[in-house]
């Protein structure tokens, strides 16, 4: 298990040209804590800027933390960096993290003698990775004639070449097509289930989130926001529900009425009229009280459902939340 | 130890930078080998023909100074080769967008930065063969040379332009140049560390900078070897002090790389 307590980063980065140029800090990284299960896949979610990177490439030791501790299974990572480099690896979205003069074969083949992977083990390794990523066609073609999906495949075989423990993904899918990221999610779902590896990933692609995080925490400008389930955080940020009623017939009357029926129940409900279906917020269940008001204007029922909140609004709300909060 | 490190990063160098253009390669070899000498010839004759400094036979035990410049000429070349791919191998890297990727691995920098130098060895040693080959019908004489004690001396030398390497290389990652810093110390050595002409020639301020510079001695060391056919055992003093003041160059070196490692990932934005 990965634990990691109030992680912070500053960035000292020098203004302006010449000679005399002013340091200023920059803190990416405010206050993080968090952990990594294995067999569970965690997500780090965060508008543009929020420090997700960051956060990553301190986990993944590339940085050192300015403050905060950090354990991985019991190993200490701010003392025993290379420690944790031997248990870990990262995907970065994007064309870099692999050599473009080099074949994929050849470029596989490098990052494992430098994780000092047998070279026994290697061959077979390379070849199943290769296979996974679907590049198994073009292994000896270099790198620079790939497409971008190519060589992002390519730098997701480059990141499993040493079997990692823990993986942490830093907007995998990004530029991938919808075959291929749907693949690459049915695998991280496989690393996570089948072989137990601990995953961190960060995504601004909200389904993939929904679809495969087992946790969330959402970061704002370098500090934890919230966390929780995907539904804890649905559920808590929207407590209103919402409603979608499709009857066998239409009118501004039929609407008026059932909004009528409903105030009785709860007085804040909303009912708006819009095309052929009427939407309902309430802030309770009210769904038996809606089958009841319909059948009593002797209405049919065509379709009715709740419409789930989903993931993205619970982010964009926390963020503006967040926000008014800092400027009010 | 496996060397694993060091054997891949020497294929890797090898598939990078010479599969693609064998061709331009071996070219380039014997055209740098063709001016090189041609520099050292044209030095002889118009600034030394003749007019000789009287004290240059008393000062390096020898007369003939077209065997100097041209032994001197090479060695240099093989500082800038070597030098220039061992500092260059982590700014490369950085440039090509490999640096983080590179360091999520826990892998043994020694060898990483031993096999770039190896493969830049080899590939120079070849250019350096050309180059005496051409020197021939130039006059050059090594006829006295001690083959034994010249290998000694070279693989001294190989540790001393190391140390000089890694040194240079994490200034270079520091500034995230490669031409300006490596250029200016190149001049500088070519001037300071007894190239072309014997380092008494220099003023005194400028031979204390040069004796700390393990390329000073080492120059002398190869040259000693091949052209006055000096045994290495006559030579001992001479090879410790290369080898001590060269470990002291490796030790720093890797100190300030790892510390100017940090520095460049920290610049890495996003
Ligand atoms: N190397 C750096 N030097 C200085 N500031 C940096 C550096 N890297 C990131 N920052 C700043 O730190 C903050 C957090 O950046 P970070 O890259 O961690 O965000 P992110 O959540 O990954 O954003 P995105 O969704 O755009 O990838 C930003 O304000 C960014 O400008
Ligand atoms: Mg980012």
């Amino acid at each position: 298990m990965i634990i990691a307590e109030h992680l912070k980063k500053t960035y000292i980065v020098k203004q302006g040209k010449g000679l005399f140029r002013e340091k200023q800090e920059i803190q990416a990284v405010r206050d993080i804590s968090l952990q990594i299960e294995k067999g569970k896949i965690v997500g780090l979610l965060g508008i543009n800027g929020a420090g997700k990177t960051t956060t990553i490439k301190m986990l993944t030791t590339l940085l050192s933390p300015t403050e905060g501790s950090y354990f991985l299974d019991d190993i200490d990572g701010v003392k025993y960096p290379v420690e944790i480099k031997k248990r870990i690896n990262m995907i970065a979205g994007g064309e870099r993290m692999i050599y473009w003069r080099l074949t994929a074969y050849e470029n596989l083949w490098y990052y494992g003698q430098i994780y000092n992977v047998s070279n026994n083990v290697l061959k077979e390794r390379i070849d199943t990775l290769l296979k996974l990523v679907g590049l198994e066609n073009k292994k000896d073609v270099p790198v620079e004639t790939f497409s971008k999906g190519m060589k992002q495949r390519l730098q997701i075989a480059r990141g499993l070449i040493n079997d990692p423990q823990y993986l942490f993904l830093d907007e995998p899918t990004i530029g991938l097509d919808a075959v291929v990221s749907k693949e690459l999610r049915s695998h991280i779902k496989h690393l996570a289930k089948e072989q137990n590896k601990g995953i961190l990933i960060t995504s601004h692609y909200m389904g993939e989130i929904e679809e495969l995080c087992d946790y969330i925490y959402i970061m704002n400008d370098g500090v934890l926001i919230k966390k929780g389930t995907v539904k804890e955080l649905t559920t808590e940020t929207f407590n209103r529900k919402n409603y979608v009623l499709r009857l066998d017939k239409h009118s501004k009357e039929i609407t008026e009425c059932i909004c009528d029926k409903l105030k009785v129940v709860d007085a804040t409900v909303e009912v708006k009229d819009e095309n052929d279906a009427i939407y309902i917020n309430s802030r309770e269940n009210i769904s038996m009280e809606l089958s009841r008001a319909c059948m009593e204007a002797g209405l049919y029922i065509r379709e009715m459902y709740e419409k789930e909140p989903h993931l993205e609004d619970a982010i964009i709300r926390l963020s503006r939340e967040v926000h008014h909060e800092a400027v009010y | 130890m496996n060397l694993k490190v060091l054997y891949g990063t020497m294929k890797k160098e090898l598939m990078i930078k010479y599969r693609a253009y064998p061709a331009h390669f071996f070219v380039g070899n014997t055209l740098t080998g063709l001016y090189t000498v041609l520099g050292a010839w044209m030095m002889w004759k118009f600034l030394f023909e003749g007019n000789m400094a009287q004290d240059f036979s008393e000062i390096t035990g020898t007369g003939d100074y077209i065997s100097y410049v041209v032994v001197g000429s090479l060695t240099y070349l093989f500082v800038v080769r070597t030098c220039l791919n061992v500092s260059r191998s982590l700014i490369t890297e950085l440039r090509e967008g490999t640096l983080e990727s590179l360091m999520l691995a826990p892998f043994k920098r020694a060898e990483y930065f031993l096999g770039s130098m190896l493969v830049q060895t080899l590939t120079t040693s070849a250019e350096i063969i050309v180059s005496l080959i051409i020197a021939i019908p130039f006059g050059i004489d090594l006829s006295r040379a001690d083959m034994g004690a010249f290998l000694i001396a070279f693989i001294v030398s190989l540790y001393a332009f190391f140390g000089v390497s890694m040194v240079l290389g994490s200034i270079m990652l520091y500034t995230r140049d490669t031409y300006i810093s490596q250029n200016t110390l190149f001049a500088f050595l070519f001037l300071v560390c007894g190239i072309s002409f014997p380092v008494q020639y220099l003023p005194e301020w400028l031979r204390v900078i040069a004796e700390v510079i393990p390329v000073t001695e080492a120059v002398n060391l190869i040259r000693v070897t091949l052209l006055s056919g000096s045994g290495i055992s006559e030579q001992m003093q001479s090879v410790q002090y290369i080898l001590l003041l060269s470990t002291a160059y490796v030790v720093v070196g890797f100190m300030q790389m790892k510390r100017c490692e940090e520095i460049a990932l920290e610049k890495i934005n996003g």
